[in-house]
């Protein structure tokens, strides 16, 4: 009963609410525009080659190891960033191809783990779903390949694959590429960081402190 | 050398001191001023760099404006959608008239999930509601996740800027706060050390809290889904780990489409922190089965939001996206910091934010904590002309003053009255100039400056020297030369 009354009482306000936006913006109308044609740069300029090495560039800025790899050489260049990192156990999403799991370290695939096991895990290894050169950023859908999102944030060490091909120059281009709005995105921009104390850039609040990224030369 | 901290600040505009009165001890505060005026100084020359490189800048200043501009032209239409598709996603949507409400839907909401402990993302919209005193009276345990937050919540201290809430208190002083509360005695003051300190003070509430409030950057109306913007992981944390997870969000953070975060993203970070883009963006749409919470509630807040959207110039008040790029752009903020403006929003958007969430009723001094030198307009990413608002609020509180019984005796009304009936003819003005040459002689220095009036013209010369009245106006002069030349 008292439910019933309190439900009804919330779309009573709902209502009001409303009724008051809709009065409030009435008269206006005539000065609502359609979006006006974008007059900011939406495609990038740059070469190829340039455009890669910008996004070498930004990400370096923001503290991550960058290394680049060939296809044909990707799985050798994952062996050495594992072992590199002096880290022993890793996590990783159900849809990564079963050869970057490089034998020697603990595994474990994420089926379903607990967030018990993924605090446990030292480092993760993941894909991409696309690379902005202009601001350094990775951007993850969290399809199979780049895993739930609680996967890229409670291990320390986040090694992530991305490839060449999906690396745009342009922030508007990323947005070119979805051909439907994603549910779930994550962009990220260099490891979690803070500058709350006199604005001193710190690294590794409470995000992974190491990001690290190959880039994968598939573009040819 | 030991800082006197100053007294909690009130950042409540029903009970704060006009700006004026609060303003002195911040003044008259060395400390705080050499921590805020540093921490501006990096924040702008970090801004000034960024944007620089965008030769658009200009274009996406222009689209964001539109953007927003389109989004509460149709707010109606937009919040709508929101609800909808949020909804269709596995999420509820609440509607909350003013704070008390807002509050009360998520006590309601936490008791339902039987929450004890709750951690928050940082919202400057559950500061406006002051959420967290009611939640703690509600025997919900509050648990701020942002570093800022942390500070001030552990320091009984408030926000005085909207991105930096702390960067009045610097690393000693969050040193002894930290030692102090955390039981570290031996913590250094080197930031890298506090911020481990506040990494392993949070990392078992990220782990073990099943209930997270936090606030939105935006609204898609076309998907239903939120976007929060942050640098820590603190977000991330609170938005992936615990089971239930409540958005507090104003009605007017609304954008019509996804693709608009293209112009959005852009803007935000570098008018912001001064970065090509922050460290982590998360945008989620409902609920995702197997992946973060599986119950979502969003508050949709109003609190004078409308009344505003009603008002043909303050309407753009709404557009801001709450970069602060206008408080570190404002002289008037870098001199007093945030704490002046009694309200959770300082600086120059605070100035005409917070008359107007208080319906003009309270915070009638800060329309004038400005000198309108337009700094703030010009590093605005949506366009908000906060000098144009600013004169439009300052007219108000004239009109209302004018409306006061007892207000025809006031001195500077009185002034007003006799300054209109004198410059509506040219001889009256004439007339007075003589009249004013000769009486101000009186208080006229040998060096040509007057250094005291009594009255209320000492409101002038308190705070600085008013030029004496020549001895000859321009007028008498070219009379005099033109009878010379004949």
């Amino acid at each position: 009963m008292s439910a019933t009354v309190s439900r009804s009482a919330a779309s009573q306000t709902r209502q009001r609410i409303l009724d008051r936006i809709r009065s409030a913006t009435r008269s206006s109308k005539s000065d609502v525009q359609e979006a006006l044609p974008p007059t900011y740069i939406r495609r990038g300029k740059l070469t190829v080659e340039r455009r890669l090495a910008l996004m070498v560039e930004r990400l370096r800025e923001y503290d991550a190891e960058v290394i680049e790899s060939t296809p044909e050489d990707l799985v050798a260049s994952i062996a050495a960033q594992l072992a590199g990192s002096g880290r022993r156990a890793f996590v990783a999403p159900e849809g990564l191809a079963a050869d970057w799991l490089i034998p020697g370290f603990d595994w474990k695939v994420d089926h379903g783990l607990t967030t018990a096991e993924i605090e446990q895990a030292e480092g993760v290894i993941t894909g991409a779903y696309c690379g902005v050169a202009d601001s350094g950023t990775i951007v993850l859908h969290h399809s199979p390949i780049e895993g739930r999102r609680v996967l890229t944030l409670l291990p320390d060490w986040h090694l992530c694959i991305l490839r060449a091909s999906h690396v745009v120059e342009t922030l508007p281009e990323y947005f070119d590429r979805c051909a439907q709005p994603p549910g779930l995105v994550t962009w990220i921009s260099g490891p979690s960081a803070t500058a709350d104390i006199e604005m001193t850039r710190i690294k590794g609040v409470h995000g992974p402190r190491f990001l690290h990224v190959i880039l994968v030369r598939d573009e040819l | 050398m030991s800082v006197e901290a100053p007294a909690h600040p009130i950042l409540d505009p029903l009970l704060a001191p006009p700006f004026p009165q609060a303003a002195l001890p911040m003044l008259r505060n060395p400390q705080l001023r050499k921590n805020v005026g540093h921490a501006i100084d990096v924040i702008q020359a970090k801004r000034a760099k960024v944007v620089a490189e965008k030769t658009d800048w200009q274009d996406l200043r222009s689209a964001a404006s539109a953007i927003r501009a389109q989004a509460l032209g149709n707010l109606g239409a937009y919040l709508e959608q929101f609800e909808s598709k949020c909804t269709a996603a596995g999420g509820k949507v609440h509607w909350a008239a003013d704070a008390a409400e807002a509050r009360q839907i998520i006590l309601d909401l936490l008791r339902e999930e039987r929450a004890s402990e709750v951690i928050k993302i940082k919202t400057m919209t559950s500061a406006e509601i002051q959420l967290n005193p009611f939640l703690e009276a509600g025997g919900v345990k509050v648990f701020e996740t942002d570093l800022a937050e942390i500070i001030l919540q552990l320091g009984d201290d408030e926000p005085s800027h909207i991105v930096v809430p702390a960067l009045h208190v610097n690393r000693s002083q969050v040193r002894e706060i930290f030692a102090r509360r955390m039981g570290l005695a031996n913590l250094s003051d080197d930031p890298q050390a506090l911020t481990a300190a506040a990494r392993n003070y949070l990392r078992r509430k990220f782990l073990d809290v099943p209930t997270a409030i936090g606030g939105a950057n935006f609204l898609i109306a076309e998907t239903g889904s939120v976007v929060v913007v942050e640098s820590e992981g603190n977000g991330r944390m609170c938005l992936t780990l615990p089971r239930i997870m409540i958005t507090l969000a104003g009605i007017e953070k609304v954008l019509p489409r996804f693709q608009d975060l293209e112009v959005m993203l852009q803007v935000l970070a570098r008018s912001a922190t001064g970065e090509r883009m922050n460290p982590y963006t998360s945008l989620w749409t409902g609920v995702t089965p197997g992946d973060g919470p599986q119950r979502f509630h969003v508050v949709l807040l109003d609190n004078g939001r409308s009344s505003i959207l009603a008002r043909k110039t303050e309407r753009q008040t709404l557009k801001c996206i709450r970069c602060a790029a206008c408080m570190n752009a404002c002289p008037v903020y870098r001199q007093t910091g945030g704490h002046a403006y009694g309200s959770v929003y300082p600086g120059p958007i605070g100035a005409i934010l917070t008359p107007q969430l208080m319906q003009m009723h309270h915070a009638q001094s800060l329309p004038y904590a400005s000198s309108l030198c337009g700094a703030c307009y010009e590093v605005c990413p949506v366009k908000i002309n906060i000098p144009e608002v600013l004169l439009e609020l300052r007219s108000q509180v004239v009109n209302q003053e004018r409306r006061q019984i007892g207000r025809f005796f006031d001195p500077m009304y009185l002034g007003m009255k006799v300054a209109n009936f004198l410059f509506q003819k040219a001889w009256r003005f004439h007339l007075a100039q003589r009249l004013g040459r000769i009486g101000m002689r009186l208080f006229t220095k040998k060096d040509g400056w007057i250094h005291w009036l009594p009255s209320i013209g000492g409101k002038w010369t308190q705070t600085r020297d008013l030029r004496g009245l020549s001895k000859q106006t321009f007028h008498e002069w070219w009379a005099a030369r033109g009878k010379d030349a004949k």
